[in-house]
């Protein structure tokens, strides 16, 4: 097994290093420009809710302190009919009574409790095309948690993975605006607490490939209450931990369980978040679970079917301090330009949200208080996160959908909120500072998803939050350049996900995957500065090796794999 | 309790200063005695009851009728035949001491002191006055019994809880004398800041700020409620505030560093570290934030303050804290199998430390 690396072997592709002096003097340039255009007290969002969108987050909280009920529930972007607008599904919790008595039903055929797909109009308003698709209920025994969003069959379509308490769905889409439940041909039922799921390909066959987190050994029969004087919902700690899921696409609509042969299943926590990157250029994607007080969990793929746990010897595992972390949301990208993809973890109050350098090597190294996220998170609880590059200076800037765990926190620590308005900090090389997002509504935020609704160039934003509509921070925008590149597989996987995309020296790993439940627009974005052209790098999972260069800034456009290798 | 070869004399004493009883009684007293070493003491009771009504001046009769009580734990029926001794042997040490442990025993603290006194039973008296509100004197009181019994766990579970009270009485001393002082808001802000009633304590040291703004600590301590609830900004206000003060307090400077470490300011809090790490040298603490405040700009500053850490602690979760540190900084270095030596020495403390949680009652 080989956690980190001996020796100094570089990174990723030929190129990269050189590419950085220049690179340098120019990302400065770019940040004084992008101060000149967005003075620090402009907000960034224009926040509303979704026109058209009427669905509520339906947790159900009771005085019993379920603890599903403070959990979901995931959003994703998405564009199911292939139009080219982003369209939105939303996972909702269920019914939960107070108390529930056996037989367990979440009533999630009464359709206030459904999962909901919102297609995009051309006006930017949103239908509700829930039961068109084919997406309606979602099986009373499920309490609704998280969405992955990846096209598994390799049809062109994307389809739908949603993850619950009771028995995950799979939804195939036909093409033709229409979904089909596939969950007991394609053998991902999974059972437990499944919580935050993705697609991606760990073998790089061509084929995506799921992993499923999962949180707790928990059931409505053995449910506890903590504070005896005043009830709350219980740690994870009370509850005994459980395995994650791999689920190995064999290509033909059925999925294979190798938790047990890769070695996931050798590791218990109490997984709420997962994020995939190749931390170690190896060639082969890796995988991140974040757990709420358990080590961290970072799966090394050895590129043989096989994974190795090595979160501690790689020094992703612990805050700097030795403590385990509240882990709940996390993303695996690059924060400094520096080629690596770094880890932003969100926890709860008092526990900083967590950056996990890559220092090369496979190795990390905490540095959230060198950049200055440690500073930001202190009293907050952190879920949804993105690591975006939202003014499209040439660094991504983190936001985090924020609400405390409790619904009854005031009473423990008055200084803490169940509800709180969500962090936006802008990245200024590689040092985040707070910025206004354009909205101090305090929300119990939970899922958020990252992605360009309006197809401006400028990077929105979909939140959830409990009991509530979710939320469109659509991103006022600006003079700044960009680049939006849709990924088309031939011999790697459609979607392209896995695939390592360097844009005049900034890094991106091809992923929906990230944040918290949620799934967020595949394609990949980049903020260019005020660089007119962009030159492009993308090694492929199956190891093509493709540039182009001098492409013009301010569109979208499709790179399909090249055949040569 | 009661010295055994103390008790034998004092009784000879006792007995000494007796008058004349009737033969029969004398007969009754010995019948007693003698059950009372067969460890019958209910026969023996009998015997002395029937004693003490045929020589009802007989002090030393009363005595054993008392004591037998005692023996059997029966302290409430002790006390009235101890009572009586004490009426007619005023000098008998050991009337006097049964008699304080019986009324102390039945709650009766405030009579028994008078008693105790008199035999110098420093501790009984000392858990006396404990509960007749006279902390002060019981604190000396414990301490003096103590010093003749060092570690007994009974005597340092009463003074700890006497301290406990002396401090609440001083404070309500304090509060109901000078409400509006400083020192009087500076005692609330502690005991909010205890309770973690952060909003309360932040208040209450403000209020104490705007009375005496260069009193030394209150900055200190003000500050460690800002960090305590993450305003690290403000925190970083007050220490400094604090540092200026008292610039060669060692405890400011590290806090102020701390602070500023939270807050990503690494240069001003390495800065400010290394002057508490002059101020007063060695402190593992001081040393362990400035390795991770120069982790980055300075590996090998850092690697000399965290090794410092694990020379001074050993076994400890700060300890663990440094060598998790070391191992991050070398494997970044490439020093891989240091790297890996200290992330299992990190795993051994931490065993160590969940294995002594689990043993803790």
């Amino acid at each position: 097994m080989h956690c980190w690396r001996r020796g100094g072997k570089d990174f990723g592709l030929p190129g990269v290093r050189k590419a950085k002096a220049g690179l340098l003097s120019l990302l400065c340039a770019v940040g004084l420009l992008a101060q000149e255009v967005k003075s620090k007290s402009e907000p960034v969002f224009q926040v509303s809710p979704l026109k058209g969108v009427d669905f509520v987050l339906r947790n159900s909280p009771t005085s019993r302190k379920y603890l599903i009920e403070t959990m979901p529930g995931g959003v994703g972007l998405l564009d199911y009919n292939n139009d080219g607008l982003l369209d939105i599904f939303l996972v909702n919790g269920g019914l939960v009574r107070d108390p529930m008595r056996s037989p367990f039903s979440f009533d999630r055929h009464d359709p206030a409790y459904w999962n909901r797909l919102y297609r995009q109009n051309k006006d930017g308003t949103f239908t509700d095309v829930t039961e068109q698709a084919g997406l309606a209920s979602a099986g009373d025994t499920n309490y609704g948690m998280g969405v992955a969003i990846g096209d598994y069959d390799n049809d062109g379509f994307p389809d739908i993975y949603v993850t619950n308490f009771g028995k995950n769905i799979l939804y195939h889409n036909n093409g033709d605006g229409t979904f089909t439940d596939v969950t007991a041909k394609a053998g991902v039922a999974a059972g437990g607490w499944s919580v935050s799921a993705g697609f991606f390909d760990y073998d790089n066959d061509g084929k995506l490939d799921l992993f499923v987190t999962r949180y707790l050994d928990w059931r409505v029969e053995t449910s506890k209450t903590c504070g005896a004087e005043k009830p709350t919902y219980c740690p994870p700690g009370v509850f005994p931990p459980v395995t994650n899921i791999l689920y190995h696409n064999r290509g033909d609509g059925t999925f294979e369980d190798v938790s047990v042969s890769s070695g996931i299943a050798a590791k218990k926590g109490h997984g709420l978040g997962v994020a995939f990157a190749d931390y170690d250029g190896d060639g082969y994607t890796d995988i991140f679970v974040s757990n709420d007080v358990t080590d961290q969990f970072l799966f090394h793929n050895n590129g043989n079917g096989t994974f190795t746990e090595c979160g501690l010897d790689s020094g992703a595992a612990l805050t700097d301090e030795g403590k385990m972390l509240s882990g709940m949301g996390v993303v695996f990208q690059d924060y400094d330009n520096d080629g690596l993809p770094d880890l932003v973890i969100t926890q709860l109050p008092h526990q900083p949200y967590v950056i996990f350098h890559n220092d090369g090597q496979g190795s990390f190294s905490p540095r959230e208080l060198e950049a200055g996220l440690g500073a930001l998170s202190g009293k907050s609880s952190g879920w949804g996160v993105g690591l975006e590059d939202f003014d499209n200076d040439g660094w991504k800037d983190v936001f985090i959908i924020q609400g405390h765990v409790f619904d009854n926190v005031e009473i423990y620590d008055s200084s803490l909120h169940y509800r709180e308005p969500p962090l936006l900090a802008l990245n200024h090389k590689g040092h985040f500072e707070r910025a206004d997002p354009g909205s101090d509504m305090p929300v119990a935020g939970r899922g958020a998803a990252f992605g360009d609704l309006n197809n401006d160039g400028w990077v929105d934003v979909v939140t959830t939050s409990l009991g509530e509509h979710p939320q469109l921070y659509l991103n006022r925008g600006g003079k700044l350049h960009w680049l939006t590149i849709t990924l088309r597989g031939k011999r790697s996987n459609r979607d392209g996900y896995g695939a390592r995309v360097q844009v005049n020296g900034q890094v991106r790993f091809a992923t929906a995957t990230g944040s918290y439940l949620s799934s967020n627009d595949k394609r990949l974005h980049f903020g260019l500065g005020s660089a007119e052209t962009a030159d492009i790098e993308i090694k492929w999972p199956s190891g093509i090796h493709q540039v182009l260069q001098a492409v013009k800034a301010d569109q979208f456009i499709v790179i399909e794999e090249s055949v040569q290798p | 309790m009661i010295h055994a070869l103390l008790w034998v004399c004092l009784l000879m004493q006792a007995q000494s200063a007796e008058p004349t009883m009737p033969p029969e009684a004398l007969s009754l007293l010995q019948s007693g005695v003698d059950a009372e070493n067969r460890r019958d003491l209910d026969q023996a009771i009998a015997a002395f009851r029937k004693a003490a009504e045929l020589a009802p001046s007989s002090g030393i009769i009363f005595l054993r009728l008392g004591d037998a009580y005692m023996k059997k734990h029966d302290y409430a029926a002790a006390i009235a035949p101890l009572k009586r001794a004490a009426e007619l042997s005023p000098d008998s040490l050991p009337v006097h001491q049964l008699l304080g442990f019986a009324l102390l025993a039945e709650g009766y603290a405030a009579e028994a002191i008078p008693h105790l006194e008199i035999v110098h039973e420093y501790g009984a008296l000392g858990i006396a006055q404990l509960q007749t509100d006279q902390p002060a004197e019981a604190v000396a009181n414990l301490q003096a019994a103590l010093a003749k019994s060092p570690g007994d766990p009974d005597l340092l579970y009463y003074l700890s809880r006497a301290g406990t009270a002396l401090s609440s009485q001083s404070l309500d001393k304090l509060l109901s004398a000078f409400p509006d002082t400083a020192r009087g808001h500076q005692a609330l802000g502690q005991n909010y800041y205890a309770l973690k009633m952060f909003p309360e304590a932040k208040k209450e040291y403000e209020q104490a700020l705007a009375l005496r703004p260069d009193l030394p600590g209150l900055r200190l301590e003000l500050g460690q409620v800002y960090a305590a609830g993450s305003e690290w900004q403000k925190a970083e206000e007050q220490f400094r505030g604090e540092t200026k003060l008292q610039p060669g307090n060692a405890e400011a400077a590290y806090r102020l560093g701390d602070a500023l470490l939270q807050q990503g300011k690494m240069t001003e809090a390495a800065e400010e570290l290394r002057r508490s790490d002059l101020l007063r040298p060695d402190m593992p603490e001081t040393l362990y934030s400035l390795g991770r405040a120069e982790t980055v700009s300075d590996p090998n500053a850092a690697e000399d303050a965290l090794a410092r850490v694990t020379q001074l602690e050993k076994e400890t979760p700060l300890a663990a804290q440094a060598y998790l540190a070391l191992a991050a900084i070398h494997r970044k270095q490439g020093k891989t199998e240091q790297a890996a030596r200290e992330t299992q020495e990190f795993r051994r403390i931490q065993a160590l430390a969940n294995r002594r949680l689990q043993t803790t009652p």
